[in-house]
C-alpha cells in the first residue's frame, strides 16, 4: 500500500520538476542583493576604458571610447570622452545631486540628465552607474530556465517606486554565482524596449564585472550598441578626479 | 513770418545745395526709422510667433519634488488658479489652454523623429482646430480617436507614415520612467515654415496617459491675450492676485533664467507646489537685448551720419554767409537787428532739417511698404522674424518724433556758428565787400 503513494510523488515530481524545486526556493531578494554588490563600489574607487560602438542601420558605425572614475560611497562619477577626436575632452561629472556636461569647445558646464541615452547609442548614463535593483525593485516572479549552456533564474522584477527609468526588468541570473546574463528592459506601459546581454565577465578582485555588453532596441530595428570594457581597476583615485577643475585640466 | 519766407526764398535760390543737403538728412532720418521699426516688429513677431505656437502670452507652471528630489512639472489642482484669474475681471483674455506636452520620439516602421507632441483639450481651444489648416485627414477623424496625432505634413513625410498608420512614441513620464505609447495619425497639418515642425498636437487625456499623470492634471497654463501688449499689465495683474494664495518663485529673465530658476528649485529644500508665472517676454528676453543692440549700432551710425551732415551744414552756411556778405549788409543798413539776421539763417537751418526730415519719413514708410510687400515664404530661414511670410515694420510715433527733434537740434546747432558771425557782421564793412 506504501509503494502507491511514493509512486504518486514520484510521477509528480517527474512531471512537475518545479514543485521540487519550491521546495528550496531561492533568496531573489539576496541574489539581487549580491548582484548590486557585485557592481557597485562602496569600498573602493573604480575606473575602466569603455568602448562603445553602436550601429543604426543605413547609418555609419560609431565608435566611441570613454574612461570612467567611479566612486559609489559618495554617489561621484567623472566620463571622459577619449574618443572620437571630434567629442575628446568632453566629460560628464556627477556632483552631488547634480550631472554636468563639459564641452572643452566652449569651455562650459551643463546640467544633463542620468536617463538621456550616452550619445546616440542605445547605453543609458545610468548603465554605467551603481546598480540599486534589491533597492528599487521587488520580486514579482521567478522561473529557472536555461539560457545557452548556463542554467538560470529568470526573474520578473516591479519597481517600487516611479523613479527608476524602467517600471519593469526581466533578468536572466545565473545560478552558481550571482552574475546577470541577460535584462529586458519593460517600459510603463509594458512594452519590451531594449534587451541587454551580458556575455562577458571579467574578474577585478574579488568582483565580476562584465567585460563586453550589447544592449538591442527592441523598438527601433536593428539598432545595437555593444560595449567593451578594459582596464578596470579598483585603486583608490585623488579626490581631485571628482571636480569640474580636473575636466577642465585634462584638457590644457 | 516774413522771416520765414525769406529763409524759404533763400533755400528755394539754390535748389542744389539745398536738395544735396536736405537729402543728406533725409537719409539718415530713413536710416533711423528703418531700424527702429524693423527692430520693433522682429520683436513683435518672434513673440507672436511663440504665443500662437505655446498657446499663451503669460504662463503658469506648477513644480513639486519627488521623494528622492526630483523636479516634477505638473499643474495637479487648478481651482484656485482658475478662480483667481476668473476674479481678474479686467484681465484681457482671449481663451485659457492647460496643456501637456511630451517630448518623444516618433517611432515608425524603422524610422524615427524626435517630436514634441502638444496635449490639448479640443474643447477648450477651437481657436487652435480653426487655425490649424489640415492637408490630409480630417478635425472629425481627430476628435473620434483619443489616440488621434496631428503630424505636420513635412513630419509624416519624413516618417513615412500615412493617415490611420499607427505609430510609436517612447518618451519619460514626468517621474522621468520610460514609457512606450500609440498614436494613430488622423491628420496632416500644412507646412507653414518651421514653427509649424515644432509641434504636433494630441488628446490632452491620451498625453497624460503617456505622461502618467491623473486626466485633469496638465502641464502649463496658458492665458491667450486679447492683445499682446497687454501682456506686461496681464501678467503683473495675476502675479498680485495670487501671491498670498499660492507660493510663487521670482520672475526670471530669458531661456538661461528658466534654466536657472529650475536648477535652484532643484538644489533648494521645499515642499507642496510652487507656481512659476512668466511672460512669452520674459522667455525672449534675449531678444529685446538683440533689438537695443540693433537700435544702438544704428543710432551710432546714424549719429556718424549726422556729424558728417553737420560739418557739411556749417560748412555750407559759413559759404552762403560769405556769398551774401552784402546782402547781409544790405538788410542791417535797412534796420534788420543782429538778432533778425541770426534768426534767418537758423530758419534756414530749421526749414533744411524738416523738410529733410519729411522726405525721409516719406522715404522710410515707402522702402518699409515695399519690403514688407516681399513674400520671403512660410519656411524661409528668415521665419523668425517674418509674420506669415513678410516683414514686419512697426510705426513708434513717439521714437519717430524725438528722432525728428534730435535731427533739427543738430542742424540748428551746426548752423548757429556761421548764424553768429552773419549777426555780428558790421553793416558798413559787409556793404564794402566786393567779390
Amino acid at each position: 500500500m506504501k509503494k502507491i503513494p511514493i509512486f504518486i510523488l514520484s510521477l509528480l515530481l517527474l512531471l512537475f520538476p518545479s514543485l521540487g524545486a519550491r521546495a528550496a526556493e531561492p533568496d531573489l531578494k539576496a541574489i539581487l542583493r549580491t548582484v548590486d554588490e557585485m557592481s557597485n563600489f562602496e569600498n573602493s574607487d573604480f575606473s575602466a576604458t569603455y568602448t562603445i560602438v553602436s550601429e543604426k542601420p543605413g547609418e555609419e558605425t560609431s565608435v566611441f571610447t570613454v574612461r570612467m572614475f567611479r566612486r559609489d560611497r559618495s554617489d561621484q562619477f567623472l566620463l571622459l570622452f577619449l574618443e572620437p577626436e571630434i567629442q575628446k575632452g568632453q566629460g560628464y561629472l556627477q556632483l552631488e545631486d547634480n550631472l554636468w556636461f563639459y564641452d572643452p569647445e566652449s569651455r562650459k558646464f551643463s546640467h544633463s540628465s542620468l536617463k538621456e541615452n550616452l550619445e546616440d547609442s542605445e547605453t543609458k548614463n545610468s548603465d554605467f552607474r551603481r546598480s540599486s535593483l534589491a533597492e528599487d525593485y521587488e520580486v514579482d516572479s521567478y522561473s529557472e530556465n536555461t539560457l545557452g549552456k548556463y542554467q538560470v533564474y529568470v526573474v520578473d522584477l516591479v519597481a517600487n517606486n516611479d523613479e527608476v527609468p524602467y517600471p519593469r526588468l526581466k533578468l536572466w541570473i545565473h545560478k552558481e554565482q550571482p552574475l546577470v546574463l541577460k535584462v529586458e528592459n519593460y517600459s510603463l506601459s509594458d512594452r519590451l524596449m531594449r534587451t541587454a546581454y551580458y556575455p562577458k565577465y571579467m574578474k577585478v578582485e574579488e568582483r565580476f564585472i562584465p567585460s563586453r555588453m550589447l544592449f538591442v532596441d527592441e523598438l527601433k530595428e536593428g539598432e545595437k550598441t555593444q560595449v567593451t570594457i578594459k582596464d578596470a581597476s579598483v585603486a583608490s583615485l585623488p579626490d581631485s578626479v571628482f571636480t569640474k577643475a580636473y575636466l577642465e585640466r585634462v584638457n590644457r | 513770418m516774413n522771416s520765414l519766407r525769406i529763409a524759404f526764398r533763400n533755400l528755394s535760390r539754390q535748389k542744389k545745395r539745398s536738395f544735396l543737403l536736405g537729402g543728406a538728412i533725409a537719409f539718415g532720418i530713413m536710416i533711423i526709422i528703418l531700424v527702429n521699426s524693423f527692430t520693433a516688429g522682429f520683436v513683435e513677431n518672434v513673440q507672436e510667433n511663440f504665443s500662437h505656437l505655446f498657446a499663451g502670452h503669460v504662463f503658469l507652471f506648477g513644480y513639486e519634488k519627488s521623494p528622492s528630489g526630483r523636479l516634477i512639472t505638473v499643474i495637479r489642482d487648478d481651482k484656485v488658479l482658475i478662480e483667481t484669474i476668473e476674479s481678474l475681471e479686467n484681465l484681457p483674455i482671449q481663451y485659457l489652454s492647460r496643456r501637456s506636452s511630451l517630448d518623444g520620439t516618433l517611432i515608425f516602421e524603422g524610422e524615427s523623429i524626435r517630436q514634441e507632441v502638444a496635449g490639448v483639450n479640443w474643447q477648450e481651444e477651437r481657436y487652435l482646430s480653426e487655425r490649424l489648416i489640415l492637408r490630409e485627414g480630417s478635425m472629425e477623424r481627430v476628435l473620434a480617436d483619443p489616440r488621434a496625432l496631428i503630424l505636420n505634413e513635412k513630419t509624416a513625410a519624413q516618417l513615412n507614415v500615412e493617415i490611420g498608420d499607427t505609430l510609436l512614441v517612447q518618451l519619460q513620464t514626468v517621474t522621468g520612467q520610460q514609457n512606450v505609447g500609440e498614436f494613430i495619425l488622423a491628420a496632416t497639418s500644412i507646412d507653414t515654415g518651421f514653427f509649424s515642425t515644432l509641434s504636433a498636437y494630441a488628446h490632452r487625456s491620451h498625453v497624460n496617459r503617456l505622461l502618467n499623470i491623473a486626466e485633469d492634471e496638465y502641464i502649463s497654463l496658458g492665458l491667450f491675450l486679447e492683445d499682446m501688449q497687454l501682456m506686461e499689465r496681464a501678467a503683473q495683474m495675476l502675479r498680485d492676485a495670487l501671491e498670498d494664495k499660492v507660493s510663487l518663485v521670482p520672475r526670471f529673465s530669458g531661456p538661461q533664467g528658466f534654466q536657472e530658476q529650475r536648477n535652484q528649485l532643484l538644489e533648494e529644500q521645499w515642499e507642496g507646489t510652487r507656481y512659476q508665472l512668466f511672460t512669452i517676454g520674459d522667455f525672449l528676453e534675449p531678444l529685446n537685448q538683440v533689438a537695443s543692440t540693433l537700435n544702438t549700432v544704428g543710432l551710432v551710425v546714424v549719429l556718424i551720419l549726422f556729424l558728417i551732415i553737420m560739418v557739411g551744414v556749417t560748412n555750407t552756411f559759413r559759404m552762403v554767409i560769405h556769398e551774401r556778405t552784402r546782402e547781409i549788409g544790405t538788410m542791417r543798413s535797412l534796420g534788420l537787428q543782429r538778432g533778425g539776421v541770426r534768426t534767418l539763417f537758423l530758419l534756414e537751418a530749421l526749414l533744411l532739417s524738416v523738410g529733410g526730415a519729411v522726405v525721409g519719413l516719406v522715404a522710410a514708410f515707402l522702402v518699409a511698404l515695399v519690403l514688407s510687400l516681399i513674400n520671403f515664404g512660410t519656411d524661409s530661414q528668415f521665419f523668425i522674424i517674418l509674420r506669415e511670410g513678410h516683414l514686419l515694420f512697426k510705426v513708434l510715433p513717439v521714437r519717430i518724433a524725438g528722432n525728428i527733434v534730435i535731427v533739427g537740434v543738430l542742424t540748428l546747432l551746426a548752423a548757429l556758428i556761421p548764424a553768429g558771425r552773419a549777426a555780428k557782421m558790421d553793416p558798413a564793412h559787409a556793404l564794402r565787400k566786393t567779390y
